[in-house]
This record gives structure tokens, C-alpha cells and sequence, in this order.
């Protein structure tokens, strides 16, 4: 299907003053297979065109506010009676020419013959082009009302194995309500979930590349969508498998096996009671726990560690900062302290106590009173419009982000407005009331009947769920209720997944659907079968978070080793390996503290308060290493606010900023307690690789470490440091280089 | 007299700024306004004991602190049970602010409220507890796990919470014995908001309660467990005291709270002669329509709002044109609850049923609009009003009808505790009276909530606004009325009208009352069907002086009795008064003018006073400014425009002043004295040290060791007496500061002004 532009449109470009080369950067335009026969309907033929041309795109002619010099679409042509007008019947209808198709402002834009701030779209030899001529030759119909429907899209192949390197050209069909079909290959839509492993041409065709596993291929014409997923062996001999310890080993296993990656194997003890520890209480093991755990011979050893770690309050303070961060516990006015740290004591508490989640959103969703009596009303405090309640909940427990659906069907999903309002309705009822305390609302349910108005349509709507019918709802009833029951029934499709895949990317870095919130047909997992297992057995557990933590470190899935074996080091999505990644901030900084000794008192918490256990966003200004991290700042419902990218201001923050070197000078921190203790120096460097990595330093490293920690050190004079200060500066140079290390920084 | 300048210590350097600003804004409006002022003057403020309280039948030692209390003789409590006598020293002599405290055998347990009497008269009160368990207090910081201290179960440990800290404490335990950890705090006075977490021996956070509720706790084995104690946000400091109490329970024993001051919102329960005779349970089932509980009015029922999202439906039957009252108690028992409640007809009956909403009653309203939260108060900070229901059922129709009960805030929470009463009886007309010292916004961003004593200075009126919950339809006017005062003391009514919802109490001392307090009556008196009913008015108070709301949320309160007190050493810095003490008479339609006394006894900022009228009839009138620099003014009122019918009124006039204040000037006087009795004792002693030093010179041998001896000491008395002139003359300089006029904007009322308004004369 080549696009070539002819010699007559080289001529006619050179009349209108535009070179071949500029034309040829703006030719990213499309041409069609079929040739155009009549009668047309606007529906389905022309919309298409419009659509597979990138007309109605959201920032092109859909785009909100006017489109562009006064001529609107609707995105993606969701409303072609809208859009019918627009080409046919606005601005007096100068947009068609029927007497002279050619000449209609539409084609001599959409080609370039005049100037078109979104360049070419359909070259004149297009099929594309000669439908539209040919449609509007017709006298641009409508259509007589008797068209079908589009029923489907389909792809062939939906699913298939391909090689890397290798392509895979897809088919997209069309059916509609008469039974009747229609390749529309060349005028549906494509988009790979996955550009490191695959990309797709406009015309299907797929490239796979060097990555193994699974790729999606997202096939959209007109509203309805399909998907390719491929799956793309490595092919290498798979036959050293670790045993499953349980189901999550039996699917991981059983994809590498499909797709030949060779895992590697399970990890040492000290590599996993660091890994674990910081997975879970978001801390490194300390140096007794560390030696007790590697001297214990317990077949279970690992199990008990997991329950303990599960037992402490530090599970609690971890999970409850991932929480509150996605919840939005913003600190915006020295006043919301009190609803802050109570809101963050609530999740916290609540973790601690292994309320179960569906127990917990319940909570959250339909709270009501006061902040100090039930400080989940804290969230309503923050999120106070009932769209962004809706969008949060939506993003957040159920994976489902319905913000386009506000303005527009979602393009991607089968979300309308409809649903969007509908789901906004659960909360039409929340009543405030006003409090003593500034900012700060009653909540409560206003008796009635919930209602939301689509915007659009005008029409009044009662709350569903995502479609689902949750049945009459009465005026004396909170509507919230009713949404937190639909979440915590069995068969929710949205509810669970969101949760286990949220935590799966917590141990595994990444989640079997990526972005983890962002769940829709057309992006599936990257292991289906593992996905579901982990969604029945977390609602079988009664919906129990720690079981859930507990299952999956548990596997032999997490606790293979990170470093690679001659084949898995391409793997990225088939979990045949751990994927190290830099601790997040709070972790870091805390394990900063506890490997220097240093002790940071945070404003309005008592001392020893790990960074863990912060409650607000609000420690982020006053710390630099926060902000450096990438701490989030509590403004959005999306995990991606946590900004776990490397960059020099980190490398230079750890190397050589004020906050790292009184650390490691802290009169009290490890250096200098070390420095006046009485043992011997090799039993020092082992304390301190415990405490830094978990484990023992080698016969090298520990030779190194004691003949640097002996040698003499001058001052500024040239003169020899007396003894006792000696020690204390090699020991801190000691604990610098251990932290600037790849193994301290990173879990792996 | 002079004795009238203070400055309120603890205004914060931001409320000065404040003061500035709004100072700025309103001098063109505010003639009497300055800059730099503090608001309302000096009290005294009992804010803290130590402990809070005591085992019942046993002696403790306790030590106060508070505002404006630095002369305190008298510690009294609010039931004669507790009595206290000033702590001496060795020599016999009183230590300040330090009491030996008796609580009889026989005395209450429960809250009482302790106050001390001062130079400035009765303070306000602090909550003194009296329990069953022995008592301990904590004696030395506990601010780690290491420095825990020690509980046994069954005992009640006095504390303070530091400021960012955690309290640690362990206790013993047995394997499945059960251990209730409650810690009074908010209910009992504090600032303390506490968590209570159980922990293991190595502070592992085990169980954690941090909405106010106990915790109830299990053991799992035999050991040591670690009880932690903090702050919401870790606040702390000497007001964030707690009373934290370890007791072993049975299984399923109920197990009491901790008692608790009451709610302002609770002095309109119970109605009057409220009983248990009739009290009926609800009965579970009963969420939905088909399940309700068949009942017949009148009706009386205890229920609970459990589980969550509990709907209780009960069903009875009423013809057309019957009138009840529904009432339902919760918020006002202290429970965090919203009741709400809706009663249905009911017609058809299966798939035909039809239910028609008949009426829906959620919360009792303030009777008074209440402060918004916005810049300055525009309302009082009280709120009368209640989450509960209280209303009207006109039945519309005859059948069968549906009541639904259900709490608004109950929709996930799980607590049998959140009990309610629902009462439905015929019009049972009646009101309950509240009171608090009447709040007037004082200057531009003023939201000063502070505790204020009935503590009347010489010539002083003492305004306290009132207000009244009427109950099934009663609209009569409230006549209100105050007894057992203190000598030379007088209270006048305005009385609230028919039909309205506020009235105000006057408390006047004469200039000449003499130094004294007593528990005084405090009541209203209406007439309902023909006869007198008399009510109590409960009092209520704010548990700290507040400065500024916004940084601070105020803790109001009913107090358990109406103390009134003179403090017999000053006077207040204006007296208002009507220029006789006589009936003021005047014919419907003409005008009348009173003339007005102004005595001062201080110097003022600004030339003069705005004065507005408060009473029925009267407070319609126009402000009117008279000169703070007369000694005489007077008020006119133009009863054609004011409309008010033959009769007798209570009015008076009322407004605010920025006073030159000296705090206790007679202070310098003392401290001079104390001064020069010091620097003679410190020259008798210079001059034996010089004489005693000299002698050693001069002795013989054998008795220099002796001479040198005695010397030393000689020269250590004289130290010490030197020590004593430094401090003697650090008093003085500080009184002699404290003494300096300070601007302190306060209210003025004047005395009560009694008019009659006589018919006109038919033409």
C-alpha cells in the first residue's frame, strides 16, 4: 500500500509554493485498498475515513472548545449525526462542493491543495480521497436509514505465537446487525500496549521484536475494538524449574516454559531476608535479625520471617503510605494536620489490624460523621467534587480510568457518559453539613433518591455501576452502600483485579497489567491465568491483603534470584528473574538512618518516627532527600506520581550533600559508636556489610575494608590524625562508599 | 482606684498582629478602638491539677496551676464531699498553689469541678475526678521504651502527655485474662486527644485506639504488654493531661467509659419527668419494611444503631388529625450519632404498597444562629442545637403508618454503644434552659472563645445570654431568675419572649460587694396550661480560654453547678448605670429619656462608647454614642417607633471599651515592702558576716576553727539574704511591669433599667 505522490501532485504542490521534501514530511497520510462504489453512508464509509485519517482526533478537529478554525468533529466520530452537520450543513455548507467535488474546502484541506494546519491527510490518489469525492459526487447522503449497525470488530489472528523479529499482519472485520461483514483492515485503528516489544503499522502489520513475552495489539474501527496478543518465545531449553511452592509458581512457571526463559534460581537467605524485609515493612532487616535469620536451619525459616514481617507494625507503616499517597492525604493548610495524621492513623491502623480491603473501602467510600470520630471522612474533606470522587474511585479500586467517559465515550473502553454519570450518582447524596473546625464538613447521607444529570444528554440518571444494575436504590439509603456492596461481590470483574495487581507490581515491579491502573479489555495481562488465580484466591482469603502479601513472597516466583541467567536478561514482563529497583525515598532515607546510625526527628512526630510513617505529603518540603526521591506530594490517585527514575541530583545528594555528611557524622551514629568500640576491626566491617547489604563481606571485600580503615589519615597540616579520630573518619568513609553502592541502594 | 490594668499573658505575638490589622481597619469606624489591645480582662483560671483526681475516701496532695491564680487561698469543689486545706511547709507556712485534698468516703464518684478562689474571685473550673481504683501519677518523663513506668492493672495513673512524645507503660498480664485500657482526656478537661495502643514487650504495636475508645484487649500469653499513650498529632504540654486506667474484665462483662463532661447539646435531655416505666427494647429484626416492629403510641423504646447501616422500622396505627411529638436522645446521651427519622403512610398493602412520607425530622437546631467559622464570630460559639430529633407528627390520614430510625453517621460503623431513645407522646409543652457568658464580637477578626467566671468585679454587670429548646409546641414567654447570690450581688432577667428563642441574665455586683461566692440557683419560669413550670438553667462554659478559634477549636461544656463570686479588690473600669434606681414610666407612643450614670475608673482609648439596648421592647432602638469623658449621658427612646405595648420591661444598655488596665498595682506596694524588709534582713546579716569575719582575725587558737565556722555560716546567710533582696527586687520590677496600663477591650452592660409603659389616654 504505497502512498506515492504522482507527478501531477508534484506539480500542483509546486504551484502552491510547497517543495516535494515539505510535502513528503507531511505525507503521513493514508491511502485505502478498496475502491469506492455507492450508495454511501456516512456512517459507515465516511466516518471511517475521517477517523483513519486522524481528523477527528483530540487535537485536531475533536478538539473541545471549537476543534480547529471553527470546524468540529466529534472525537473519534462518536456522533456522526453530529459530525454529518458539521462537514455537510455548517458554515452555510461550504465544506462540500457537489457540483465540483474536488473543489470542496473538505478535500482541498484534507490534501493540502490549500493550506491545512494539520498538513495531508489523504493524498488525491487515495482511497480514502476518492470515497469521499465519490460520496459527496453522490450528493454527500446521509444514508437512507436502513444501514445496519456495527455489531463487532474482529481481528485475525486475535492471538498467536511470533517469533522475535519476526511479523504478523492482522485482518480487522467489521460486523453488522444484518449478519453481514467487512474488511475494514485498512481502516481500523492500531496501538501496540507495549513499543518496547512490538509496534504495529497503520496497515496491521506487526513488528515484534527482541523481547520475549506477551505483547497486545489494540484493533479499534469506529467505536468497537479487538485485540492481538502475541506471544514471543525465547525458545531457549526450560528444564531447571524450581519446585512451586503454589499457584503463582504454576503459572509463572508454565508461561516460561511456554516462551523458553530459563528462570533464574531462588535467591540466598540474605539476599531474601533484605529483599523481603524491604518489600514488606519497608526496612532493612537489622543486623541481629539478619544473623539470627542466616544461623537458623528451619526448612520454613523463610515463612516465619514473612510472618513476622506480616505481625509488625512496620507491614502497617508501609502499606499505609502507599495508601494515603494515592488517597490524596495532602497537607494545603496548617489545619488539616489533625485530619491528616488521623486519616493516615486510620489506613495505618486498619492495616495493622488486617481489616479486610473490601471492609476498608467500604469504609472509606461510604464514610460518614467526623473526621475525629471516623477519619475516613478526612477523604471527603479532600475530594469534595462528586466527579473526581467517582474518577478516584474508579482509578483506584476498580482500574478503571473514566475520565474521558465525562465529555465522550472512552474512546478505548466500552465506557459512555451515561456510565460516567451514573457512576456519579452514588455519591449525589453526600450531605455536609458545617463543623466547628475551619474547612472541615459533616458528612452524612441526604435522604434521597440519587440522581446525576448527564450533562450532555440532559437526561436525570440513577446510579449503575459500570453498566451493572445495582436495582432501586431508596431515597432513606446511602448510595454508597450500594457501590461498596457491588465492589466487594465475588463476581466483580474490576475489584479484586485491581487490588492483586497493584500489589503484584509492589513485590514484582511490574504489574501483570501495566499501567496497574488501567485495566480494560483491549490491555490485557501479561499472564491471564496467573491474574485470575491471584484474583480468586485474594476473594476467596476474604479479601485479606496479608494473605495476599503472604502468597506471593511466599512463592518461589518472588524469591528467584535477580542477577540473570545467559538467557533472562531480555525478560522485562515474564517475572524469570527479580527486577532490582532503587528503594523508593522514605525507604531509603530510613535505611540511610539506621545503616549511619543518624537519627531525624520529623516536625510534629515523636523521635523515631521512620520516613515510612510520615502521614502527610508535607515532610517533602522540608526534606530535600524527600523531594530528591521522588516522594509524592499526595495529588493524584496514580502510583506514577512516585517518581522512582534516577537522576544527578540523586547520585550528588548521596556523594556529597550537608544532609549525608552529618548523617554520617552524627555524634551519636554508627561511625563514631563504632570508632570507641572495643572489637576487633574485622568484626566492625562485618557489622557494617550486615547492616548495609545483609550478609557477611567477602574474604576481598573484608581485606580491602580493614586495610583502609588502618591506614593513617592526614589533616589539612599534613599532620597524622590522632587515632581515635582516624578511625572515626575511615569508618565514616567506609559507611559512605557502602551506601553510594548499587547492592545498598537497590532491592534486589 | 486604678487597680483595673492588666494584660491577658497569654496573647499570642500572631493575635497582636491581628490586633494591628484590624485595628487599622476599624479606627475610622471605632472611635474607642486602639491598636495593640488584648480582649476581655483578666480572670482567673483554674487550668490544670496534679493529679486530676483521687481514689474516693483517701487524702492526696495537689497541685494547681492556672491564669490570674497566683493569690489563690481557697481550692473548693463542687460537691461538699471534696474538701481541701492549703499544703505547708515545715514551718507551718502555706505552700502556693499546693492542697491537701480530702474526698470523703461517702462522696459521689464521678466528675466534680474544682475552682480556686483569688484575688479576681472564683475561677473557672477544672473537672476533679473521684473513682474506685487507686491512684498513681506519673513522676518522671516515660518517653521511651526503655524509661517506661510501671502499672499495676487495676489502678488509675495521673499524667501529662510531652509535647511530640509517646507515654510508655507496662503491665503484667496472664495468658486470656482481659485487660480494658481507657484514658480519660477530652472528656475530662484535657487537650489531649489520645490514641491508646497495647504493644508487646518490645513496642510492637498490637492493638491501637485512637478514636477515644478503649481498648479492649486479650492476652494472648503470659507476660509483659506495653501500654502507649500519645496525642493525635503529638501534641503536648501541660494542658494535655490524661487519667489512664488499666482494669481487668470478665468475659462479656460491660465494662463502663471512663464518666465524661457533658455536651452543651445535652441540657435539653431528658424532658422532665422523663422515667423508665414504660420503656420498651427495640427488637432486632426490624431493617425492613415487612420486619418493623409493631408498636402503639405513646410509645417509649430503647434501641441501638447497630449493626452498621442498622434501619430500625416500627409501625403503628393513627387516625387522621391525631398530633404526637417524636423525640429521639443519642448525640445528647454523648454519642457520636445523627439520628434521623422519617414516618410513612402506608396504603395497599404486597406489590400495591404505597408509602407516603408523612414528616422527616433530623436535628434539633440551634436556637440561635451559631458562629460561622468566618473571619470574625457572628454568632455565639455555643451550639445549643443537637444532632438528635425532636418534632411534629400530624397524622393526615387514618391507617397504618411506618416510622424508619436510622443514623446518618452509622453507615459502616459497628459499636453497640451507639444506643438512642425514641420517646412519641402527646404535646408534653414544655423548654430547658442553657446559658453562657454572653460573647460580643470585640474587634475586627475577633474569635476569642474564652472561659469567663460569673467573677464580678465591684460595680461590674456580667451579661449572660440564655437560650431555650422549646419542647411540643410551648411559644410563652420565659421569665429567668438567678438566687443565693453573693452579698451585695443582684441578677435581673430580660426575659425571653413569647415566640423566641433568647434571652439575657444580668449580674450585677454593687461597687461595695464584699469578697465572697456562692452556688447559686439559676432558673426560668414559664407559664404552660395555666400553671407555673419552673426549669433549671444549666450553665455552660468553655473548658479553656481560647484566643483565637481559628488556631485553637474551642471545648465548650455544661458546667455541673452556677457558681458566682466577688472579688472585693477591684472595680470594673465603667459602671453604667440609670441615673435613679426607680421604675422609669412613660405613655405608649411618646418618648422616653433616661438619664445615665457613667462612672469611670480608669483612663479609656477613645472618646467614647457606643451603646446598644438589650431587652424586649427596647432593643430595637438606634446605637447611640455617649462621652467616655462625662460623668452623665442619656438614652432616648421613641416608643412610636419602637411600637412597644403598655407594660413592664427589663432593658439595658450595652457596649465595649478598650480600658487602660493596671494589673494589681497594690502588688508594687507588696513587693516594695518585701523589698526593704529583705534589704534590712540582708545588712543585720552583712553586718554579723563582717563582724563574725573579723573575729576570726582576733580569735585565739584554740577557738579559730570554731570563729572560722562561724564565720562561713555568717557569710553563707548573707549570701543567701542577698539572694533574697535580687528576687525581692526582680518582684517589684515585675509588678511594677504588670502594673503598666495595658489596652484591654472588654464588654460593658449597664445595671438593669426597669420601665413601665403606661396605656395612652384615649382622645
Amino acid at each position: 500500500m504505497a502512498s506515492f505522490v504522482t507527478a501531477v501532485d508534484h506539480d500542483r504542490f509546486r504551484r502552491l509554493g510547497l517543495s516535494v521534501s515539505f510535502v513528503w514530511l507531511l505525507c503521513a497520510c493514508q491511502t485505502f485498498g478498496a475502491s469506492p462504489e455507492g450508495p454511501f453512508s456516512f456512517v459507515h464509509d465516511v466516518e471511517p475515513v475521517l477517523t483513519k485519517a486522524g481528523c477527528n482526533g483530540g487535537v485536531c478537529h475533536a478538539k473541545a472548545g471549537g476543534g480547529q478554525n471553527g470546524f468540529q468533529l466529534s472525537l473519534l466520530g462518536f456522533e456522526p449525526e453530529y459530525d454529518y452537520d458539521s462537514v455537510v450543513k455548517d458554515a452555510r455548507g461550504r465544506r462540500i462542493f457537489p457540483a465540483a467535488p474536488e473543489q470542496s474546502l473538505l478535500l482541498m484541506k484534507a490534501s493540502g491543495q490549500i493550506p491545512h494546519g494539520g498538513g495531508v491527510r489523504l493524498v488525491p490518489d487515495s482511497d480514502g480521497y476518492r470515497l469521499l469525492h465519490a460520496w459527496i459526487t453522490q450528493g454527500a447522503p446521509y444514508g437512507d436509514g436502513s444501514e445496519p449497525d456495527l455489531v463487532s470488530v474482529s481481528v485475525v489472528p486475535d492471538r498467536g505465537m511470533v517469533p522475535r523479529g519476526g511479523e504478523q499482519q492482522l485482518t480487522a472485520t467489521a460486523t453488522y446487525s444484518d449478519g453481514s461483514t467487512r474488511d475494514v483492515t485498512a481502516l481500523a485503528l492500531y496501538e501496540s500496549n507495549a513499543e518496547a516489544m512490538a509496534d504495529v503499522s497503520s496497515s496491521g502489520l506487526v513488528h515484534v521484536k527482541d523481547v520475549p513475552g506477551n505483547v497486545a495489539v489494540m484493533v479499534r474501527y469506529q467505536g468497537k475494538v479487538a485485540v492481538f496478543t502475541a506471544a514471543v518465545p525465547l525458545g531457549a531449553t526450560v528444564n531447571n524449574l524450581p519446585e512451586a511452592r503454589n499457584f503463582i509458581d504454576e503459572h509463572v512457571f508454565a508461561n516460561l516454559q511456554e516462551i523458553g526463559i530459563p528462570p533464574s534460581p531462588v535467591c540466598d537467605d540474605a539476599t531474601f531476608v533484605r529483599r523481603v524485609s524491604l518489600d514488606i515493612a519497608g526496612r532493612l532487616p537489622t543486623q541481629e535479625e539478619t544473623i539470627e535469620f542466616l544461623e537458623r536451619t528451619e526448612a520454613d525459616k523463610r515463612d516465619q520471617w514473612i510472618e513476622k514481617l506480616l505481625q509488625s507494625p512496620g507491614y502497617a507503616d508501609f502499606f499505609a503510605n502507599k495508601w494515603t499517597s494515592l488517597l490524596k492525604n495532602r497537607r494545603d493548610d496548617a489545619s488539616d494536620i489533625t485530619s491528616n495524621f488521623a486519616f493516615h492513623a486510620w489506613i495505618r491502623d486498619s492495616l495493622l489490624a488486617n481489616v479486610p480491603y473490601d471492609q476498608l473501602v467500604r469504609e472509606l467510600l461510604a464514610a460518614t460523621g467526623t473526621v475525629i470520630g471516623n477519619p475516613p471522612v478526612a477523604w471527603y474533606k479532600r475530594v469534595k467534587d462528586p466527579k473526581e470522587q467517582l474518577e478516584d474511585v474508579a482509578q483506584l479500586f476498580l482500574g478503571v480510568r473514566m475520565q474521558c467517559a465525562q465529555c465522550h465515550h472512552h474512546p478505548f473502553e466500552r465506557w459512555s457518559q451515561d456510565d460516567y454519570y451514573s457512576l456519579s450518582a452514588f455519591f449525589s447524596q453526600v450531605g455536609r453539613k458545617p463543623t466547628g473546625v475551619r474547612g472541615e464538613d459533616l458528612i452524612f447521607h441526604q435522604r434521597g433518591i440519587a440522581t446525576t444529570k448527564n450533562v450532555k444528554s440532559g437526561e436525570s440518571l440513577v446510579p449503575a455501576a459500570l453498566g451493572d444494575d445495582v436495582g432501586a436504590i431508596p431515597a432513606d439509603e446511602d448510595p454508597r452502600l450500594r457501590l461498596a456492596d457491588w465492589m466487594s461481590s465475588p463476581d466483580n470483574p474490576f475489584f479484586a483485579k485491581a487490588v492483586v495487581n497493584r500489589y503484584w507490581k509492589h513485590f514484582f515491579k511490574r504489574g501483570l497489567i501495566e499501567p496497574e491502573d488501567d485495566i480494560r479489555d483491549t490491555n490485557p495481562p501479561t499472564n491471564p491465568e496467573l491474574l485470575a488465580a491471584l484474583e480468586k484466591h485474594f476473594i476467596e482469603s476474604g479479601f485479606d491483603l496479608k494473605e495476599l502479601v503472604r502468597v506471593i513472597t511466599q512463592s518461589q516466583a518472588y524469591q528467584l534470584s535477580a542477577m540473570p541467567n545467559e538467557h533472562n536478561l531480555v525478560d522485562q514482563q515474564n517475572y524469570s528473574r527479580y527486577y532490582p529497583r532503587r528503594m523508593q525515598a522514605e525507604v531509603l532515607f530510613d535505611a540511610i538512618d539506621d545503616l549511619t546510625g543518624a537519627k531525624t526527628t520529623f516536625a510534629n512526630l515523636p523521635p523515631g518516627t521512620r520516613a515510612v510513617a510520615l502521614p502527610d505529603n508535607s515532610y517533602n518540603k522540608a526534606s530535600a532527600f524527600l523531594q530528591v526521591f521522588g516522594r509524592p506530594d499526595s495529588a493524584s490517585v496514580c502510583e506514577c506520581e512516585r517518581v522512582q527514575s534516577s537522576s544527578l541530583a540523586q547520585s550528588l545528594h548521596l556523594i556529597n550533600s550537608a544532609e549525608m555528611k552529618s548523617k554520617l557524622a552524627a555524634g551519636d551514629g554508627r561511625a563514631a559508636t563504632m570508632a570507641t568500640a572495643d572489637m576487633p576491626i574485622d568484626v566492625k566491617v562485618t557489622e557494617l556489610y550486615l547492616a548495609a547489604f545483609s550478609r557477611k563481606p567477602t574474604a576481598e571485600e573484608l581485606q580491602m575494608a580493614v586495610q583502609y580503615l588502618t591506614e593513617p589519615v592526614l589533616d589539612a597540616e599534613g599532620n597524622p590524625l590522632d587515632e581515635s579520630q582516624t578511625a572515626q573518619q575511615n569508618l565514616q568513609d567506609l559507611i559512605w562508599a557502602l551506601v553510594n553502592t548499587k547492592e545498598f541502594l537497590f532491592n534486589h | 482606684m486604678n487597680h483595673l490594668v492588666s494584660f491577658e499573658t497569654r496573647v499570642t505575638i500572631k493575635r497582636c498582629v491581628f490586633a494591628l490589622v484590624g485595628c487599622c481597619l476599624t479606627l475610622m469606624l471605632m472611635s474607642s478602638e486602639t491598636c495593640g489591645q488584648a480582649v476581655c480582662l483578666p480572670a482567673p483560671r483554674l487550668l490544670t491539677t496534679t493529679p486530676m483526681g483521687g481514689q474516693v475516701g483517701s487524702t492526696v496532695e495537689v497541685t494547681i496551676t492556672g491564669d490570674n491564680i497566683e493569690d489563690a487561698d481557697l481550692l473548693s469543689f463542687s460537691h461538699p464531699g471534696i474538701t481541701a486545706t492549703p499544703k505547708l511547709d515545715d514551718s507551718g507556712e502555706p505552700i502556693a498553689n499546693e492542697y491537701v485534698v480530702t474526698i470523703a468516703e461517702d462522696c459521689p464518684l464521678g466528675l466534680h469541678e474544682a475552682r480556686v478562689m483569688t484575688r479576681l474571685g472564683l475561677s473557672t473550673s477544672r473537672v476533679f475526678t473521684v473513682g474506685e481504683l487507686p491512684e498513681v501519677t506519673q513522676l518522671s518523663p516515660n518517653t521511651t521504651l526503655e524509661t517506661a513506668m510501671p502499672l499495676q492493672v487495676d489502678t488509675v495513673c495521673n499524667a501529662k502527655m510531652s509535647n511530640q512524645a509517646v507515654d510508655y507503660y507496662t503491665f503484667q498480664a496472664e495468658e486470656g485474662q482481659r485487660i480494658i485500657v481507657d484514658c480519660a482526656a477530652k472528656g475530662g478537661d484535657s487537650k489531649l486527644n489520645a490514641v491508646l495502643i497495647v504493644a508487646d514487650a518490645e513496642g510492637n504495636d498490637l492493638v491501637v485506639e485512637r478514636r477515644g475508645g478503649a481498648v479492649d484487649f486479650t492476652v494472648p500469653e503470659a507476660g509483659t504488654y506495653v501500654v502507649k499513650v500519645h496525642d493525635l498529632t503529638f501534641k503536648g504540654g501541660p494542658d494535655y493531661f490524661y487519667r489512664l486506667v488499666l482494669q481487668t474484665a470478665a468475659e462479656g462483662e460491660m465494662v463502663p467509659r471512663l464518666p465524661s463532661t457533658s455536651l452543651v447539646s445535652s441540657f435539653s435531655w431528658p424532658p422532665p419527668g422523663l422515667t423508665d416505666e414504660t420503656l420498651i427494647p427495640e427488637v432486632e429484626p426490624n431493617n425492613l419494611q415487612a420486619e418493623s416492629q409493631q408498636i402503639t403510641l405513646p410509645c417509649d423504646i430503647s434501641g441501638s444503631f447497630f449493626p452498621a447501616a442498622d434501619v430500625d422500622t416500627f409501625e403503628f396505627t393513627a387516625k387522621k388529625g391525631e398530633v404526637w411529638w417524636i423525640e429521639v436522645a443519642s448525640e445528647r446521651l454523648g454519642l457520636p450519632t445523627d439520628p434521623s427519622i422519617v414516618v410513612q403512610h402506608v396504603s395497599g398493602d404486597g406489590e400495591e404498597e404505597k408509602l407516603t412520607d408523612v414528616v422527616e425530622l433530623s436535628d434539633i437546631g440551634s436556637p440561635v444562629k451559631v458562629s460561622s467559622n468566618g473571619y470574625s464570630y457572628d454568632g455565639p460559639p455555643y451550639n445549643a442545637g443537637s444532632t438528635d430529633s425532636l418534632g411534629k407528627l400530624e397524622i393526615a390520614e387514618d391507617g397504618v403508618h411506618r416510622l424508619q430510625l436510622l443514623d446518618l453517621f452509622g453507615g459502616t460503623r459497628n459499636d453497640p454503644r451507639n444506643v438512642y431513645r425514641l420517646i412519641i407522646r402527646k404535646a408534653a409543652p414544655d423548654f430547658a434552659l442553657v446559658g453562657w457568658a454572653l460573647h460580643m464580637n470585640l474587634r475586627n477578626g475577633d474569635r476569642n472563645a474564652l472561659s469567663k467566671p460569673i467573677a464580678l468585679r465591684g460595680g461590674a454587670t456580667i451579661p449572660l445570654e440564655v437560650v431555650v429548646v422549646r419542647r411540643d409546641g410551648f411559644d410563652g414567654e420565659i421569665e429567668l431568675s438567678m438566687d443565693n447570690l453573693p452579698a451585695g450581688v443582684t441578677a435581673t432577667g430580660l426575659k425571653i419572649p413569647a415566640g423566641q428563642s433568647k434571652g439575657i441574665m444580668l449580674v450585677t455586683a454593687a461597687e461595695d460587694a464584699p469578697r465572697g461566692f456562692t452556688s447559686a440557683t439559676f432558673i426560668g419560669q414559664a407559664m404552660i396550661d395555666g400553671e407555673t413550670v419552673t426549669r433549671p438553667c444549666r450553665l455552660a462554659s468553655m473548658a479553656w480560654p481560647v484566643p483565637d478559634a481559628w488556631g485553637e477549636i474551642p471545648s465548650p461544656r455544661l458546667l455541673a453547678d452556677v457558681p458566682v463570686s466577688v472579688c472585693g479588690t477591684e472595680f470594673s473600669p465603667l459602671t453604667i448605670a440609670p441615673a435613679e434606681d426607680k421604675v422609669w414610666e412613660v405613655t405608649a407612643g411618646e418618648k422616653l429619656t433616661i438619664p445615665l450614670k457613667l462612672i469611670k475608673r480608669c483612663d479609656f482609648s477613645g472618646a467614647n462608647i457606643k451603646l446598644s439596648t438589650y431587652g424586649t421592647g427596647f432593643d430595637g432602638a438606634s446605637a447611640f454614642e455617649v462621652s467616655l469623658n462625662e460623668e452623665m449621658a442619656e438614652v432616648v427612646y421613641d416608643l412610636e417607633k419602637l411600637k412597644t405595648a403598655p407594660g413592664e420591661y427589663k432593658a439595658a444598655v450595652y457596649g465595649y471599651a478598650v480600658a487602660k488596665y493596671r494589673d494589681n498595682p497594690d502588688a508594687i506596694a507588696v513587693a516594695e515592702v518585701l523589698l526593704a524588709r529583705s534589704q534590712d534582713e540582708a545588712k543585720i546579716a552583712a553586718d554579723e558576716a563582717a563582724a563574725l569575719a573579723e573575729a576570726v582575725t582576733t580569735a585565739t587558737d584554740e577557738l579559730k576553727a570554731e570563729a572560722e565556722a562561724a564565720a562561713a555560716q555568717a557569710a553563707e546567710r548573707q549570701k543567701a539574704a542577698e539572694a533574697a533582696v535580687a528576687a525581692a527586687e526582680k518582684q517589684v520590677q515585675a509588678a511594677t511591669a504588670r502594673a503598666q496600663p495595658k489596652d484591654i477591650v472588654d464588654i460593658i452592660v449597664s445595671t438593669p433599667i426597669t420601665v413601665r409603659v403606661n396605656p395612652a389616654e384615649e382622645q
